[in-house]
Formats: structure tokens, sequence, C-alpha cells
């Protein structure tokens, strides 16, 4: 089985690649990738013409909140989700129910991922830092690790006590596996459930300080910086974050950070009073913090994007304010979202929108991913996006069962197309629409 | 027509609420008719303990003989767990009319207007806003001033979590008035820019040439928070008293949403002297509320009639 992938702009941040030309994948492995390539024999040809050939997208921080919560999401259908958003590996959290904290528990993930139902991409595991996500003592990391997680976190439940902290980074310095950190001074932030900040002195609810944030990503950069364990700092909200890491990246210590894309295009004067597809956290801040955030992707302080994909269902969602839980949906809109906001603004190069959304997050969880070259992936991981289409995003078109979007009714300029990992595992409407494919 | 924020309220609809308010306690004092909204019901639904709002809203409701059906979470299907949306759905499919609500979370009131057909009143929610409450307190200023314009008014004390003063600040700065906020740095919203106000940290020089003071209610979580070192540390600082209103206007008006704690916000020659007008405050609620109720239920399912005041005399 040959597909030929044809006349696209090949981007590949792994060799600095940016040219117009065609991709061959055969037998479900990346043969060639070049301006000239052998076009003979293709069983299935797309026409590129105007699209991105870009490796497979990868998102680091995803709740696919299987098991325990399948009313919110599943493995089905949180991977259809990430196909359909043009993601070929993505990372699940551990807030569970059981929390990740077992062996068992992340072969059920790898399990259920490739079960043919599922959305045929990549699932790879972050176990729980601590048994369950309780922040006291270390989980049986070493047998995590064995069973493939790729990474460990108390996402949502940061880890309050230094000293717990601090030997959990010792463990995880030893076994040579990323730490991935959810930070928030709990103190600073009980009941609270928005941005501390003129949106919530008018609306009377209570705000989170930003500096609720940068206490605790100051705190672990330390640490990081003390043990030498790899630290990935999860969804930047604020520019003191951002200045905190910039300093720690120069102080030697191995941080790396992600930013959502409703934080960097979005800010809590554009929310819809008490919508709580506006409630996430850490909440939406202010321009000024879009505006570091963004200086912060162009200058690489900030490593990569990821979607912090929480979905909820709507009678969770429908709620007053306050009792309403945090987190919105994001695999299906993050590429509309990325493009509308860096690419197109000119924020980002397309090459580096890619980086900062494929090879670079590879990198920082050590995936086998990101990548257009011949035998560096299990399997070809590529993904084909129209940069230039203008659509709505809507909720009810999408494969996640969360439809929690703030997003919802938006124009983006900018969608995945289609998505291989091996074979195609998502065409787009639009694609079809567009009569592109010619066999 | 939904009376949810005064935020959200414009000046015209606040002056002709007040209007009609005023009309409302002339034609209860001197026997004159009232709008008459029999056949309907309104469902109260006081999910946060109060007394005076509920007892206040009951009366304006008996007053323009309009049914009331009076919820609490206890006795409810929400103690069984039903969702703030099934029990809104539950009551507009049973054929209630309108809706009064308190709630202890800031926008609640928003979610039941999705959901419910007829109109939804607010009657505090969270550290939002209390609509009725600002208006009841201008009516009071509006009885004993020329003009709400051109005055300046201090709202005094724990203005973080109250809903009382988030309401009055907007109304009174729609309406013309110098709004300033006086308390301790723990007590002030940390960023007011979006507040129509200017922040004192320092009692006098906030009440310094005011016409009205208003003091708001110390809770005393809040002491146990550690907002505030102590009662006595509070008064001390914050108490609107004789010597402190020696720097306000010597008319100036004395107001307190309630319930007071004497000896704390205000003393006692202070809530009952000249310059008190806290028990006008509990009596133009009622006809503040009646005017809310003609004014929701004459407007044509939620489209605002032209002029509300004429739906009210007749």
């Amino acid at each position: 089985m040959k597909l030929l992938l044809k006349n696209g702009r090949i981007l590949d941040p792994s060799q600095d690649l940016d040219i117009v030309g065609s991709v061959t994948i055969v037998d479900d492995q990346i043969d060639e990738v070049g301006e000239k390539v052998d076009e003979r024999d293709a069983d299935e040809i797309y026409d590129c013409t105007g699209m991105w050939i870009t490796p497979g997208l990868v998102d680091l921080h995803v709740h696919l909140r299987e098991p325990g919560f399948s009313h919110k999401e599943t493995i089905i259908s949180g991977t259809q989700s990430a196909a359909a958003g043009g993601y070929t590996v993505i990372c699940c959290m551990p807030n569970t129910d059981p929390p990740l904290d077992d062996p068992a528990l992340i072969d059920f993930i790898l399990d259920r991922s490739a079960s043919p139902e599922a959305g045929g991409v990549f699932v790879a595991p972050i176990g729980a830092l601590t048994k369950g996500m309780k922040g006291e003592q270390p989980s049986n990391l070493a047998s995590l690790k064995r069973a493939q997680i790729v990474a460990a976190s108390d996402d949502a439940y940061p880890i309050q006590d230094a000293q717990v902290m601090m030997r959990c980074m010792e463990l995880c310095r030893q076994l040579d596996l990323p730490v991935a950190v959810h930070c928030e001074e709990e103190s600073l932030t009980r009941g609270a459930s928005m941005n501390e900040g003129a949106m919530s002195a008018m609306l009377g609810l209570k705000g989170m300080p930003r500096t609720a944030e940068e206490i605790q990503v100051a705190r672990n950069c330390m640490l990081s910086l003390e043990t030498g364990c790899p630290l990935h700092v999860l969804h930047v909200s604020t520019w003191g974050s951002v200045e905190i890491i910039k300093q720690a990246k120069f102080l030697g210590a191995p941080v790396t950070a992600e930013v959502c894309p409703h934080h960097f295009s979005m800010t809590d004067e554009d929310m819809v009073p008490f919508d709580t597809n506006w409630k996430m956290n850490p909440p939406l801040r202010t321009q000024v913090d879009v505006d570091i955030l963004l200086g912060a992707l162009a200058d690489g302080t900030i490593d990569c994007i990821s979607t912090d994909h929480a979905p909820h269902a709507a009678y969770e969602k429908d709620r007053p304010f306050d009792e309403a839980p945090f987190g919105i949906v994001g695999l299906e809109s993050a590429v509309g979202v990325a493009l509308t906001y860096l690419t197109h603004k000119g924020i980002l190069s397309p090459l580096e929108t890619i980086r900062r959304m494929s090879t670079r997050p590879a990198e920082v969880y050590r995936l086998d991913a990101g990548t257009l070259k011949k035998g560096r992936t299990p399997v070809a991981q590529v993904t084909v996006i129209d940069p230039d289409v203008e659509w709505t995003f809507d909720v009810s078109r999408t494969f996640s069962k969360g439809k929690n979007s703030l997003y919802h009714g938006m124009k983006l300029k900018g969608k995945a197309m289609l998505t291989f990992s091996g074979g195609e595992v998502y065409r787009d409407a639009l694609w079809a629409a567009n009569d592109r494919v010619a066999v | 027509m939904h009376v949810l924020s005064i935020r959200e309220m414009d000046p015209e609809t606040i002056d002709s609420l007040i209007s009609s308010s005023l009309e409302m306690k002339k034609a209860c004092r001197s026997g004159g008719s009232v709008p008459n909204l029999s056949g309907r019901v309104v469902g109260m639904l006081f999910l946060e303990n109060s007394t005076r709002t509920r007892v206040s809203f009951e009366q304006a409701a008996r007053k323009l003989d309009l049914g009331i059906c009076v919820f609490g979470v206890q006795g409810t299907s929400m103690a069984k767990g039903e969702s703030l949306k099934d029990t809104v759905l539950t009551l507009r499919y049973e054929g209630i009319d309108g809706l009064v609500m308190r709630h202890n979370c800031s926008g609640a009131p928003y979610l039941a207007a999705r959901f419910f057909g007829g109109p939804v009143i607010n009657a505090g929610d969270g550290m939002h806003e209390h609509p009725t409450q600002a208006l009841a307190d201008a009516v009071t200023i509006a009885e004993h001033k020329p003009s709400i314009k051109g005055l300046t008014v201090a709202i005094v004390g724990d203005v973080l979590h109250s809903r009382v003063a988030r309401s009055n600040l907007w109304l009174l700065s729609k309406l013309g008035a110098e709004v300033r906020l006086v308390g301790p740095r723990t007590l002030l919203p940390r960023h007011p820019g979006h507040l129509p106000v200017s922040i004192h940290y320092d009692l006098a020089s906030g009440i310094e040439g005011a016409d009205v003071v208003m003091a708001l209610r110390m809770q005393k979580e809040r002491m146990d928070g550690g907002l505030v070192s102590s009662m006595s540390e509070y008064a001390l600082m914050y108490q609107v008293n004789a010597r402190s209103l020696r720097f306000a206007k010597p008319d100036c008006l004395v107001m307190h949403p309630g319930p007071i704690n004497r000896g704390l916000e205000l003393d006692d020659w202070t809530a009952d002297g000249p310059n008190s007008v806290i028990n006008e405050q509990v009596e133009n609620g009622v006809y503040v509320r009646m005017a809310v109720f003609a004014a929701a239920f004459e407007s044509n399912n939620g489209k605002p009639k032209k002029s509300q005041k004429k739906a009210v005399k007749a």
C-alpha cells in the first residue's frame, strides 16, 4: 500500500525543512520526503496543493477521563477527537478514578487506545506522581515507568508540601522521568473561580491571584535546579511565570514549559459573564499576560502548545459559575486557534508553529514522534493542514463527548484536513467537499 | 423584563423604577390604586438564608395581589440533589410566571434566566449584585436630596464581599453621584479598574464632605479568615459614629443595608440618630419590589413596554 501526499508545503521542524514537495507512505511507514519523490504505483494520491504537510501533532496535556469519568470522555471518543484535531500522539493525565498510580491502569489505557474503535492515534500515559494523587507518598514510579508512562504528574492536585515535591523529583531524576506540574499555591485560591482582576471585582467572583501560580512555578523551578529533575511547567498563564521560567532556563535548570491556546488568544475581559465555558484553571488572564506569552512562544521560553483538553458533561457545566468544574475541550480547535492567533498574525512562522505543536513537545517527553524522518516513528505520523480555510468552530460537530468550549461559534482560519497514523485515520468533510482525493 | 443586575440596567430604567416606587409609596399611604397582578404567581427561590429581603418581596407581592410560592433548599427537590437548572425548568412548566431568586453563588440568576421563560428577579447573588436593595437605597436618597446627581456617597466596610455595594456603586454613578469605597485594604477590591469609584483606605478622608455614608455589614466569618485583626480594631478604624461623621456634611444621610452589628459598623447613637434613614430603607424596599414586580410582569414576555410608568398608573 502506497500513499502519495502530493505537492504540499512540507514543514518538518526536526530537520528545519520548509519546501514544496511530496511525501510517500509505504506500508504505514514514511518512505520518501522531498521535492521529487517516486510517484509510481501509488494506491492513493492526495493532492495537497496549498496545504501544509507536517509531522503528526503532539499534545502533552489531555484529559481522557477514563477510567472513572466516562460520562465526560472515553479513550475511544478522546482519541477520535485527537485524530480530528490533527494529533497523532496525545499524553493523558492521571487524574482519573482511580488515578493512574498503578501499572495495571497504564496497561488498560494502552489496550483501550489500541482498540479498533479508537481514533487510531497513540496515547502516551502520564502516571500519578504520588499515590492516589494525594500529595503524600510517591507512586511506584519505577514500575509505572516500566509500564510505559512518559512523565509523572499530580496535575489538578498540585503538591503543596515542598518536602514531598523535592523527594518526588529526586526519585524522578533517578528514573530520568519528566515531572509535569500544575502550579498553584492553593491557600491563595480557595473558593476562587477566575482570574483575580478588574473583571472578578466587577462580577463578584472570587479571583485567583497570579501570584498563586507564580509562587509554585518559582518553587518548582528552584527544586528542578537543585535536584536536576526534568520539570515541565503545565499551562503557563502569567507574565510572571514566563519571567521565572526564563530565569530558571538561564540558570541551567532542565525546565520546559507549555501554553494552552486559550491562554494566548483570550483574556478575562473577553469572557461572557458567568458563562462556565470560560472557566478553567489556570484562568484566562489579561492582555499583558497574552502579550508576554506570545513573545515567550516566539523566543522559545515556552517550548510547546498543549490543549489541556478537559471535557465535562453539559449537566456539570450548567451550574452556577462557582460550582461548575474547571476546564474546556481543546483538541479539535487547537490548530484553528494556533493558526488564527499565531501564524496568521505573524507571531510564529508556519515552521515554528509546527515546531511548538509537534517536534518540540515530542522532545520534551522524549517521544518517538514529531518528525517526518524515515524510521524515526513507530508508524508514519503525518498531518495535512489547510492553513487558509475559514470555518466556524461548532461543538455539535466534534468527536469529543465534551462540548464545553469557549470557541463555539467563533470563526477560525486553518484546520487539520487529514491525519495519518500509519494509514489515514481522519479525513475532514471539507477535504472531500473540495474533491481533492484522486485515486 | 429580567432584573439581574444594575450594571446592565440603563439609567432610564433605573429612573423609571425609582419614580414608580415613589408612586407605589404614595398610593399605599393614601389608599390609592396600585397595579393588580392577580392571576400571576411568582416563585420565591431562596437558596440562602434571608429574612428581610424575603419578607419584603412577599409584602410587595401581597399588595399587588400577586400569588407567591416560597421555596428554600429544605423541603424541595434540591435537597434530593436536583440541579438548579431542573428546578427552574420544573417551576416554569408548573406555570410559575416569574422568579425571585436568592443564591449564594454570583451569577446564579443568569443561569436561571437561561432556562426560565418568564422574568427573573435577582434578590441577591453571592458577592455579585442585590439590585432591589440598591433601588431601595436610591429611593430613600431621592426622598431626602433634591437630586442624586452631584452627591458624594461613601460606601464603608467590607466592599469585597458585598453585593449591596456592587449594585449601589453602579446605580449611584449611573445617576451622576460620586462613589467612594472606604475600608481596609483586605476588604476592598485589589483591582477596582472596572468600577466607577475612588478608593480610600482612611475613613476620615473617605467620608470627607460626603452627602451619604453607607455602612456595610461586617460578617463574623471575615474576622476568622484574618481579613481584619478583630472587631474592636475594625471599629476603631472604620466605625461610622459621631466622631467620624464630623468629616461628612452636617445633613449627611447614614444608611445600612442591615442587619446591623451595633457597636461595630455603627454605634447606637448613629444608627438611631437624626441622620439615620435605615428604617426608611427597609420600608422603601417594599415599594421598590412592588415597582419591580409591576415592571417585570407588565412588560410583555420580557419585552419592555415603552412606558412602564404609564403601566403602573393604569
